[in-house]
């Protein structure tokens, strides 16, 4: 982690541009009990791939955001890249959205996702979000949620390119949770994609996904980051660190902007100040020291353990079964999914090994939460 | 006699799994056929299914949710049905995922049918049903109100919204919701409930006690330069807030609420008055 801080640290301070007296100069109301405390505000941009979109560091997860007033105020702040989707809250998200950019919409990168698997229902969701949007076009229009190549076919490509013919959408991409060590450079080697956005965090560093999104970026792929907090370490007690595992992804060279969710306007505050500081030693510190603290547990889904139990168990589906019941309370629920199951691999006592074949390069103790699985399921 | 109440706990896990069961079917509707397994989702994996929008389901408090496929010729029909927290998280989802050009019916707690797709929710369910249709311009609502109806007969738990929407004033008001997080985007006013009007907006939060009520007021009050008293409630004030425009802010024991988006401070004290009084 440490080895890449002189780089990250030098390419953000580079990017920063201090956007003196902001407020005023937008025409805002008095914001001196909101904005945030300190010296000028500052925001970093970057631009977003070969898109040469210029984007700020920190954009805007709309999704959970109730009140229209912190778009609004994001985007008088100076945020310029907004995302939300077609199925967002039935519709109603976009509907939001759109009213609440408002006259600043052509200011902003606006992007918005389907669900469509076809290419006449993509056609019809992009018109609806346009209409929705109140705008002529999305900056960006992403297949929502892939997470296999399998799951694209060449008529959804074909609706991609036709919206940007069309000037519906400036530029295309794909939205993934999941299976993105496959995925993305499948989308580089496909070469139609501009955009790609992703889960990505702190503790997916060295993992296939950060290799795969290196590998993107590269080759000139916008990168766009969500999932950035890592599980809500916003809630965590200290201020210092509640902002930190943003800070990493904003400082990650790769990556051009992310979209945390924004709720009311002191997380926007936050956030907004997370563009200006860089990683600091004490930051790796707290990262190092949370992913220590997990990592007897912490499956990262990195695929690594696929096909290495010399049982044959899928370790890291009988790792989630495990997490249901203890992380989440859902004991019926890892129960029944450890039931389900091929007979053969419900059998299987991991004690029978003389030595677990499952190493884990990210320090899960394999062997100790099989026999907990088992113990509690079988 | 520990033993036996350990006996009992396994019959009464299968207990409640028959009643999720009983209403998550596919033959309750005539000729449907159940597609394929129920898939059963958690906060851990909601994202799987639901992509970027199960942070919706998660803010509202999520518990589980359990999907069914059924099919009828080449017509398929997903129902997900979430469990909540409780009553107020299941409304409350219901009521940012509705069509707000659509009436709500009395369907549990609340619900609309159209014909491609169902949502209501009841105790501490939130149901959606969609049909994908291999005829995008067919209607389904008489299947879906069947079928919609025979859950809400199947399930358990409150049929009525939560009795703080009640209070908002209903004249020229145009929608009300449940907000999970930072009421009017301020993170001091942590969950409560709004109500849209055609001019401005009003909300209702309550807080543990009178006293941390007032703590909030207080808070709030220091936010905005120029704060002056209105006579609202225990006490209250009114000002002009960024982006909320005329503003006023009342505690009413252990209850605050007001309105924002209003033209002056003024006007939002008018109208808090008249919320203040439906307040028990």
């Amino acid at each position: 982690m440490n080895s890449k801080t002189t780089r990250r640290n030098f390419l953000s301070t580079g990017l920063m541009l201090p956007v003196v007296g902001a407020g005023s100069s937008l025409g805002l109301l008095n914001l001196s009990a909101q904005t945030p405390a300190g010296s000028p505000l500052k925001l970093s941009y970057k631009t977003l791939g070969k898109t040469g979109l210029k984007v700020t560091s920190v954009g805007m997860g709309c999704m959970i955001t109730s009140d229209p007033s912190v778009v609004t105020r994001a985007a008088d702040l100076g945020i310029t890249y907004f995302d939300t989707a077609r199925g967002y809250q039935r519709g109603n998200n976009e509907r939001m959205v759109g009213a609440a950019l408002g006259s600043k919409r052509k200011q902003v990168v606006l992007s918005t996702k389907t669900e469509a698997r076809d290419k006449a229902g993509m056609a019809k969701e992009l018109d609806t979000s346009l209409s929705e949007l109140k705008t002529d076009f999305v900056d960006v229009w992403y297949l929502h949620g892939k997470s296999s190549p399998s799951e694209i076919h060449d008529d959804m490509i074909e609706a991609l390119q036709l919206a940007k013919q069309q000037g519906k959408a400036r530029f295309v991409g794909i939205s993934t949770h999941s299976g993105q060590a496959q995925l993305i450079p499948w989308m580089v080697q496909k070469g139609v994609f501009d955009v790609v956005l992703s889960g990505f965090n702190f503790t997916m560093e060295n993992t296939g996904v950060e290799q795969a999104i290196d590998a993107a970026a590269k080759t000139g792929m916008g990168v766009v980051a969500m999932k950035v907090m890592a599980g809500g370490a916003r809630s965590q007690k200290a201020g210092q660190t509640m902002l930190t595992t943003l800070k990493w992804v904003i400082n990650h060279p790769s990556v051009a902007t992310t979209i945390p969710s924004m709720t009311d306007m002191s997380q926007l505050d936050e956030n907004v100040q997370a563009m200006g500081s860089t990683l600091t030693a004490e930051d790796h510190r707290v990262l190092a020291g949370h992913l220590k603290m997990i990592a007897a547990e912490y499956c990262r889904m990195c695929g690594e353990c696929d096909g290495s139990c010399a049982q044959g168990l899928p370790v890291a589906d009988v790792l989630r079964y495990v997490t249901y019941a203890d992380g989440y309370g859902q004991f019926a629920l890892g129960r029944e999914r450890f039931l389900q199951m091929a007979s053969e691999h419900v059998a299987v006592r991991c004690e029978n090994c003389p030595e677990c074949t499952v190493k884990c390069p990210f320090g899960v103790k394999v062997q100790m939460r099989m026999k907990r699985a088992q113990e509690l399921f079988a | 006699m520990r033993v036996v109440h350990l006996a009992l706990v396994p019959l009464m896990l299968m207990a409640g799994m028959a009643r999720a069961q009983d209403f998550l079917s596919c033959q309750l509707v005539p000729g449907w056929t159940q597609s394929e397994a129920i898939h059963p989702y958690t906060a851990e994996n909601l994202y799987d299914y639901k992509d970027g929008g199960a942070e919706g389901y998660l803010i509202y408090g999520f518990a589980g949710m359990r999907s069914l496929n059924c099919k009828l010729g080449e017509n398929t029909l997903t129902i997900d049905v979430s469990e909540m927290n409780d009553a107020d998280a299941a409304y409350g989802l219901f009521a940012t995922n509705r069509d707000p050009r659509a009436p709500i019916a009395k369907i549990g707690m609340g619900g609309q049918v159209q014909p491609l797709s169902a949502t209501f929710a009841k105790g501490k369910y939130y149901v959606e049903i969609v049909v994908n249709a291999v005829d995008p311009n067919s209607d389904h609502t008489a299947e879906l109100t069947a079928l919609v109806n025979k859950m809400v007969q199947r399930m358990e738990g409150r049929e009525t919204p939560p009795e703080a929407l009640a209070w908002f004033p209903t004249e020229d008001q145009s929608k009300t919701g449940v907000v999970p997080q930072s009421v009017l985007g301020l993170k001091e006013l942590k969950h409560g409930y709004v109500a849209k009007y055609k001019q401005g907006q009003a909300f209702i939060v309550v807080e543990e006690t009178p006293a941390s009520a007032a703590a909030v007021l207080k808070v709030l009050r220091q936010k905005y330069d120029g704060a002056t008293d209105a006579k609202v409630g225990d006490e209250a004030f009114q000002a002009k807030a960024p982006y909320l425009d005329g503003i006023c802010i009342f505690r009413k024991g252990r209850t605050l609420g007001g309105y924002a988006n209003m033209p002056s401070g003024q006007e939002a004290a008018a109208q808090s008055v008249k919320l203040a009084a439906r307040i028990p």
